[in-house]
């Protein structure tokens, strides 16, 4: 930060001007952002800021989208398996039971959460954030259930299932007839949305929604 | 300069600036209302705790088995490195090599790297903040990657259900190899990367 006017002056302005990087708590001026631009910060690399067009509209289209392929993705056949004239299904949701009923329930719970409690909790959590910015109700609840949502972000696993998916189906290729069920394409079209959504929904912009200070962010 | 020197904290949460009370034996954000803390309390502490929990339950995740095939009545049970094996005997090389980095390489990555920068915090060595902070976002980044295993085991269970013909069962070995994953994903993320830049003596870099 030699290119700084000077670090004595920093903390002699006011706390709305400044921001500090969450990775490695340098502290720096708050930078002005236009529509599309993002910032880092230049001693670690870390995503200070992104800024993005329209964010609670395109969020929420995106929220209702992944919903809707939430079910089907999760409850359609992702495979079938057929072996001497017998057939099987495989759904996300048998291969919990699956597990269960094998007498494994801390695995079956732990696969339950990773690949759809989670999900469809943190999706849950983004619609009412969203819904409470954009009908501006409920802030309070919003900014709890925001917080929850940063928390639960670690532990979706999508995108891991589907390589389970990928691997499974490599290791039954010899053993049986296999085909594939319209549940895989909901369920990748479900990841693809998904991270869409991580994307446009940019942290800072939905916390400064949330808390008032961005009196436009319904728009 | 840090945030922590012009007697400022971020909040975990939303990244809010707080001017910090020293006063207050608790500070809550003035945003979102979650706890703050200039550091995360024992931070360093409490990952070498969850660290050296999964490096002991590392040793059944590898020896015992995390599936077993029964075909035609007999059983034949199967380790993370012969899951491996097989797939490379069928020729599948690509995909065993998927397997052989998400099961083993990442899991055994994860607890020689946070015990290297858990090290590297305390003893100032040996590697620079910047190497340190690479490694702390690949260690967060990779750690999800390892539940690939039981979401396999997860879907060949269900549907390799053919009773006495073919069945699949899990092994204790896969329970065992779930919690290592979650232990060190709970270590990384106790972990505050901004002890990283805390023991550097200079600030320029």
């Amino acid at each position: 930060m030699s290119d700084s006017p000077s670090e004595f002056s920093l903390s002699s302005l006011p706390i709305e001007q400044l921001v500090a990087c969450h990775e490695c708590d340098l502290l720096m001026r708050k930078p002005v952002l236009q529509d599309g631009e993002s910032a880092e910060c230049p001693r670690c690399g870390y995503e200070l800021f992104s800024h993005r067009h329209h964010v609670v509209r395109r969020s929420l289209a995106l929220v209702l989208t992944a919903l809707l392929l939430y079910v089907p993705a999760n409850f359609l056949p992702i495979m079938q398996l057929n072996l001497l004239g017998q057939t099987s299904q495989d759904t996300v949701w048998s291969g919990v039971i699956g597990l269960y009923e094998s007498g494994m329930q801390g695995i079956a719970v732990v696969v339950f959460l990773c690949s759809m409690a989670v999900p469809l909790l943190k999706l849950l959590c983004q619609l009412l954030v969203l819904l409470s910015i954009r009908m501006d109700f409920g802030r309070s609840y919003g900014l709890l259930l925001y917080r929850i949502y940063h928390h639960m972000r670690e532990w979706g696993m999508l995108e891991v299932y589907l390589m389970g998916i990928l691997v499974a189906m490599v290791k039954l290729m010899d053993l049986a007839d296999l085909s594939l069920g319209l549940g895989l394409f909901c369920f990748i079209a479900l990841l693809l949305v998904q991270v869409w959504l991580e994307v446009t929904m940019s942290p800072h912009q939905i916390w400064e929604a949330l808390s008032g200070e961005d009196i436009h962010a319904g728009d | 300069m840090r945030a922590i020197e012009a007697g400022l904290l971020v909040c975990h949460e939303c990244h809010q600036l707080n001017p910090v009370d020293v006063d207050a034996k608790h500070q809550y954000c003035s945003r979102c209302g979650g706890q703050i803390h200039a550091r995360r309390p024992n931070s360093l502490i409490r990952t070498w705790a969850l660290l050296l929990t999964s490096a002991i339950l590392y040793i059944p995740a590898n020896l015992l088995p995390i599936m077993t095939v029964n075909s035609l009545g007999k059983g034949a049970p199967a380790t993370i490195m012969g899951g491996v094996l097989e797939l490379i005997n069928f020729g599948m090389l690509p995909i065993a090599a998927v397997v052989f980095i998400a099961s083993i390489l990442v899991p055994t990555f994860k607890l020689v790297g946070i015990a290297l920068l858990l090290y590297s915090v305390q003893r100032h060595q040996p590697m620079s903040a910047r190497q340190r902070i690479l490694m702390y976002r690949f260690i967060e980044w990779i750690g999800r990657w390892s539940m690939l295993d039981i979401f396999v085991i997860a879907i060949l269970v269900a549907v390799v259900n053919f009773g006495s013909l073919a069945s699949i069962e899990a092994g204790a070995g896969a329970a065992a190899f779930a919690s290592v994953v979650i232990l060190t994903m709970l270590a990384a993320l106790t972990f505050d990367p901004r002890l990283i830049w805390d023991n550097t003596e200079t600030d320029h870099d």
